[in-house]
């Protein structure tokens, strides 16, 4: 197994980005036993609201509950094996397959199945099978394992201080883009987890410091005019931080624990507020009760499949949903406070502008490495200082995997 | 003072944000009548107004205390002005007519007052200081303006910045919230010439030490002060701005003083980052002529108080558009579930004057509004809840005021044995039914058809919309009550109480 014999340091051999069967060991190691992000809580608002989700062969209907909570259940209608709700997203009490209208209660009890004649039939074995969910700080997490990983909620312990500000219960869905990158899930990770590539994002670099991964050390000489100033935005931001009582240090525990975990709230370039042109607001309504629209971005990357940033005016949810070995469904969803007018509080394709034009760079590079895997030629290659969060992703998904395999 | 003995008191809890009493007012009344016409801001009138007192105040102002002489309170928002025509030259000369801030709260309609400086080389307000007394009736136009306070406020954290006479208007909103109860967040920064010029200088002081959400700064400016003064002083800038009020960026800025102070202002807040969007300005016109701008507000306004003077019945029932305007903005999209914590509890529902769009859509429903109402209140339920309600809300009306328009029931072919009759608008039927029979089986029974899988209120499939009357559902999760609160049942489980009209 190359997994034993992984080269620290370098990008996984070929078939890890290829290979069916190494797709289908991810869904089962990964997928199947760790927590994963599934979506925010302004998706599925009121009880009854649910959303339809694929990872890989699961499928999943994370459904807003009576309490509060939410009921995460496998899509399969256990007559047939159907899809039970066939909608991306909607409203409903119970649970009703299309095919021959078994009826399941929103716990995912089989409460009707019209069966004339059936005397026997026992309607209490055929229950929709439930996995786990969690909601920490207005986001939704699921876990298909029997037994889920027990650090998960010191994990969100680190986040809801960060999170919690931003009251993500009280926010809406803007917009939610869904992009199928043709490329491994983990390709879309790694692009994800570093900047070295930046300088393919011009519209990003606007308000996002391009020296992002760079320590002192690293800088290149035609960044230092930028680090300098990042600095002094980074000094003005925790000084702002301070005087909110707002976390923003650095928690980096990327490949450190098994709820894999990066959060930090850094500085913007310009204004300092959000992800536009000149740094300045996207919507004028802050979010929660936070005091100041100037409070940079808060960034929090989770393993194995999101990320986010958290701005005084809006949040970006970042979800990556495994398709196949070479496709992955990225979805990104902006939210804004749910007071907020679109049109009079916020101009929707300037509130979106950037990301989607980043995603689709994103995605134009994920695609270009996924080619290369593919190439007879293609050979591991080396990261770079500054892809240290790459490496720690790739470390903490060949440990995962090597703990499965046992 | 023995303040650092106070004893220690519990920290208040506030209900989110800041909500204005119309709101309230609007929705617990059927449609913009009676009390809550006289009470919601939005109107312009033409009214006559005596003087009931005259209150000396600093800074060589008066404060003229009015009340409308037909009995009705006087609605407006916090920071808007009316305008009044002065008879200086005499009751049978053309009078002088100026615009003034309104400086006491809304939450106190029943009297109202301006607060006038004199300016001893102006025509209006030193004749204003001599004439006015308790008695004298003056003719006036009111409310107008757009610099105000919002009626709904999630966010009221408010800078508010005065120079000199500016405070009248910004006075109106420090007294608006204090007397409010919700979540705010006031700095008060006012600029003026001289130690004994701030004008409500006892009662900020009050108001300071009495609410902890009010925040008064006193600033004297450069000019030269005695030994006394214990505020602040410097003109307002940058450095100023970042020391006191270092979370501007965050605020809502209402500014109103004169001219050049406002410029600088202006540049100012742009240096400390609040954006333009977020700051409201008053250029006061104190005794000056009308500028062109109020001039034209106060000709719009006289045109639309004519217009409700003419007919009043007839004025608010064809104002739909005026009245949508004035709604919450955040329930544009729908009342916002309050979640959290008790004190956060903002009714949203209490909000929403559903009652006056009954009202006012009923007038043009047709059979295709009708259609709509149907399947698509469905997916309106699933995204916005009080879309879809206020859809049905309105076939509701219809049927009750406008049946003719629509499907006249009594038209119908009648079958069927029973107490009540059901009347399927679609399928142009009337079924009677039995009071220990379903909905479901009696319609079946006539032949309407109605989808229907578990019978047993389970699956939803039946789901229907009833536009008018009373039924008694006993379903098994079926249906949400956000579905039937927008008039959706389960024919399946339910049974008729009256008589139905039914969109199938």
């Amino acid at each position: 197994m190359r997994l034993d014999t992984r080269r620290a340091g370098f990008s996984l051999e070929a078939p890890f980005y290829t290979d069916p069967n190494l797709f289908n060991l991810d869904m089962q190691a990964i997928f199947g036993q760790h927590w994963v992000f599934a979506c925010s809580v302004a998706e599925i608002p009121e009880p009854g609201d649910y959303v339809t989700l694929d990872y890989g062969p699961y499928s999943l209907i994370v459904l807003h509950n009576d309490d509060g909570g939410v009921n995460v259940l496998h899509n399969v209608c256990r007559h047939r094996g159907a899809r039970v709700l066939t909608d991306p997203q909607g409203t409903t009490g119970n649970l009703v397959c299309g095919y021959h209208s078994w009826t399941y209660s929103p716990e995912g009890d089989l409460i009707h199945a019209s069966a004339p004649g059936e005397m026997t039939f026992d309607k209490s074995c055929y229950a929709l099978k439930r996995a786990h969910g969690k909601i920490a700080a207005g986001l939704v997490f699921i876990c298909l394992a029997e037994e889920p990983p027990t650090d998960f909620h010191e994990t969100a312990k680190i986040f809801e201080p960060y999170i919690g500000p931003h009251e993500l219960g009280k926010t809406k869905v803007a917009y939610q883009q869904n992009i199928v990158e043709e490329g491994n899930w983990k390709l879309v990770m790694e692009n994800n987890r570093e900047c070295y590539h930046c300088d393919g994002h011009p519209e990003l670099a606007c308000s996002l410091f391009p020296t992002w991964g760079l320590t002192d050390e690293t800088i290149p000489p035609h960044l230092e005019d930028v680090w300098e100033r990042n600095q002094q935005a980074q000094a003005s931001l925790e000084y702002r931080c301070r005087r909110y009582g707002l976390p923003y240090e650095v928690v980096e525990e990327l490949d450190t624990r098994v709820g894999g975990i990066r959060i930090s709230r850094e500085s913007l370039d310009g204004a300092g507020e959000s992800f536009s042109a000149d740094g300045r607001r996207l919507s004028k309504k802050l979010l929660g009760d936070l005091p100041d629209f100037r409070l940079g971005r808060c960034s929090m990357h989770l393993q194995p499949n999101s990320w986010f940033h958290l701005l005084g005016d809006h949040v970006i949810t970042f979800g990556a949903y495994p398709i196949n070995a070479h496709q992955t469904l990225v979805r990104t969803t902006w939210l804004v406070a749910d007071d907020a007018v679109e049109g009079v509080d916020y101009d929707l394709e300037t509130l979106t502008h950037t990301w989607k034009q980043t995603n689709l760079q994103d995605k134009a590079f994920v695609e270009l490495c996924q080619q290369g895997a593919a190439s007879p030629f293609y050979e591991q290659g080396p990261y770079m200082k500054s892809e240290y969060q790459v490496e720690a992703f790739i470390n903490w998904y060949v440990t995962r995997m090597r703990e499965h395999i046992g | 003072m023995r303040s650092s003995a106070a004893p220690a008191t519990p920290l208040a809890q506030r209900v989110r944000g800041l909500e204005m009493p119309w709101n309230r007012v609007l929705s617990s009344t059927a449609g913009p009548a009676g009390a809550a016409t006289a009470l919601g801001p939005w109107h312009p009138q033409e009214f006559t107004a005596e003087c009931v007192e005259t209150i000396p105040e600093a800074g060589g102002m008066m404060v003229f205390v009015f009340r409308r002489m037909d009995g009705a309170p006087l609605a407006f928002r916090s920071g808007q002005y009316i305008n009044i025509d002065f008879p200086i030259d005499g009751p049978n000369a053309e009078p002088a007519s100026r615009s003034y801030s309104i400086s006491s709260a809304p939450t106190e309609p029943w009297t109202f007052s301006i607060t006038i400086k004199c300016d001893e080389k102006g025509r209006v307000s030193p004749w204003a200081h001599e004439n006015i007394r308790p008695g004298t009736t003056l003719d006036m136009l009111g409310p107008v303006g757009a610099f105000h306070l919002a009626d709904y406020d999630r966010r009221a954290r408010f800078l508010l910045l005065a120079a000199g006479a500016g405070i009248t208007p910004l006075m109106s909103m420090i007294r608006t919230v204090h007397a409010l109860p919700g979540q705010a967040d006031v700095v008060l920064l006012y600029h003026g010439s001289a130690p004994d010029s701030f004008a409500f200088s006892e009662e900020l002081d009050f108001l300071a030490k009495a609410d902890f959400r009010i925040k008064v700064i006193y600033c004297l400016g450069d000019r030269e002060c005695g030994e006394e003064w214990t505020g602040r002083t410097g003109r307002l800038s940058q450095e100023l701005l970042e020391e006191l009020v270092p979370d501007a960026n965050g605020r809502q800025v209402f500014a109103c003083g004169p001219e050049g102070y406002l410029n600088s202002a202006t540049e100012l807040l742009r240096s400390v980052g609040v954006d333009d969007t977020s700051v409201f300005m008053e250029f006061f016109s104190g005794d000056r002529e009308i500028r062109a701008e109020y001039a034209e507000e106060v000709a719009i306004a006289g045109e639309i108080a004519e217009e409700i003077a003419a007919t009043t019945e007839e004025y608010f029932e064809s104002q739909p558009a005026a009245l949508d305007l004035y709604e919450p903005e955040y329930d544009a999209d729908g009342p916002i579930e309050a979640v959290g914590a008790p004190t956060e509890a903002v009714d949203a529902e209490a909000v929403v004057p559903v009652e006056d769009e009954v009202e006012i859509e009923v007038v043009g429903v047709t059979d295709e509004n009708l259609a709509e109402a149907g399947p698509g209140s469905a997916s309106n339920a699933g995204s916005t809840g009080s879309a879809g309600s206020r859809t049905a809300a309105s076939a509701t009306g219809s049927s009750d005021d406008d049946e003719t328009e629509v499907v006249d029931p009594a038209a119908l072919p009648t079958v069927g044995e029973g107490e009540h009759t059901m009347s399927f608008v679609r399928t142009g039927l009337n079924v009677c039914v039995g009071e220990d029979e379903t909905v479901l089986q009696a319609a079946r029974k006539a032949g309407v058809k109605i989808p229907a899988n578990c019978q047993e209120g389970m699956c939803g499939s039946c789901k229907i919309v009833k536009l008018d009357g009373d039924v008694e559902m006993n379903h098994l999760g079926g249906i949400r009550a956000r579905e039937i609160d927008a008039g959706k049942f389960l024919p399946c489980c339910s049974t008729a109480k009256t008589d139905l009209v039914i969109d199938a």
